[in-house]
């Protein structure tokens, strides 16, 4: 399954400038995606595996890079 | 006429730039040693023209419209946009735009529909290998964008077809252009999926030693064990370009290697080329 919305957020994250924003002022940047209320939820709870199953999985990867999340806890999140 | 000088296919990760300081000296060392032999052999080869055959990481396209097959007809095209590509030492690749165009053609008339961009950007995966390879100067690129990163991917008989074409259609075209592809990625890894981190050491043994025989067999075998055997390792597709291309002989192993710290089963090949007669 793919959520578009956050796929796209995904992929617009991988341009520096954004992901700089992202960090400062997350609602902020979020609000320009109509995103569904759970999963805008699952990004602010960090839920992984919620993400993984509506998103390409370099996407999310890319995603979690961006963001700051070191690989050992992205796999760890993403099994749990 | 044209002709195709050379095949090589070439790991491509991206924690093989980011983490290469972390990388234990002995696989470094191997894995050095793996691209530069590729880079001696593709520069022997003298090829006027590479056709680099790579999945397009989210760089160029998106959902709105992701082809199985883009093929790069622009005189030049920009360079990786990763931040941490920065010190690629190309921020434009020329192109060549009378072969690229002169590829679409042959494909369209022989029952292949490639899509096709007058510019694009060529990310690590195209980059990575070009870059480790250490060339002194780099052939004019013509980018062949494959999907293996978004279902639906072409089949891999497909790919295995899109080499055989890209053979006839060099060896149709009026210049004497020198040619060698380079397919990149795999071999077997695992990106942003529950298994991430996972090489899968006796799949790639099994895929490599396939590569010798007959396709059929190497294809009915990938069909069977990809699913489940990692998601990157679905860019073996680029390496069936490059195996169809030459004649489907099997190729020399230059090196093989799994490298967790990078996550990929690090792969290095060169085919052997006979002219057609």
């Amino acid at each position: 399954m793919r959520d578009y919305w956050l796929s796209k957020l995904f992929f617009d994250l991988q341009s520096p400038a954004l992901a700089a924003e992202f960090r400062a002022e997350r609602d902020k940047v979020l609000a320009r995606y109509p995103l569904e209320p759970s999963v805008k939820d699952a990004i602010a709870r960090v839920d992984v595996p919620f993400l993984a199953e509506r998103t390409n999985a370099y996407l999310l990867r890319y995603y979690f890079f961006a963001t700051g999340m070191k690989d050992d806890e992205f796999i760890r999140r993403l099994n749990g | 006429m044209a002709s195709l000088v050379g095949a090589f296919a070439a790991s491509h990760g991206p924690l093989i730039i980011r983490e290469w300081e972390r990388v234990p000296p002995e696989q470094k060392k191997r894995m050095a040693a793996a691209y530069k032999e590729l880079g001696r052999r593709l520069t022997a080869a003298k090829p006027d023209v590479l056709i680099v055959v790579s999945p397009d990481h989210w760089s160029n396209f998106f959902l709105d419209n992701y082809p199985a097959v883009c093929i790069g007809v622009g005189a030049v095209n920009d360079g990786p946009p990763e931040p941490w590509m920065k010190d690629f030492p190309h921020r434009t690749l020329a192109g060549d735009a009378a072969f690229a165009s002169h590829l679409v053609d042959e494909a369209l008339r022989q029952g292949f529909e490639p899509a096709v961009s007058h510019h694009l950007k060529l990310d690590h995966g195209s980059c990575i290998p070009l870059w480790r390879m250490e060339l002194d100067r780099l052939p004019k690129i013509v980018p062949m964008l494959l999907n293996s990163i978004e279902p639906p991917m072409p089949s891999l008989d497909r790919c295995y077809r899109w080499g055989e074409l890209l053979r006839k259609a060099i060896e149709s075209y009026r210049e004497p252009l020198r040619v060698a592809i380079l397919g990149t990625g795999g071999l077997s890894h695992s990106i942003g999926e529950k298994t991430m981190g996972a090489i899968y050491e006796d799949f790639d043994q099994e895929t490599i030693r396939l590569f010798g025989g007959a396709q059929d067999g190497l294809i009915r075998y990938l069909d069977e064990k990809l699913p489940t055997h990692g998601n990157g390792s679905e860019e073996v597709r680029n390496w069936l370009v490059a195996h169809g291309a030459a004649g489907g002989r099997g190729f020399e192993l230059v090196d093989y290697l799994p490298v967790p710290t990078v996550i990929v089963g690090c792969g290095f090949a060169a085919w052997r080329i006979q002219a057609h007669n």
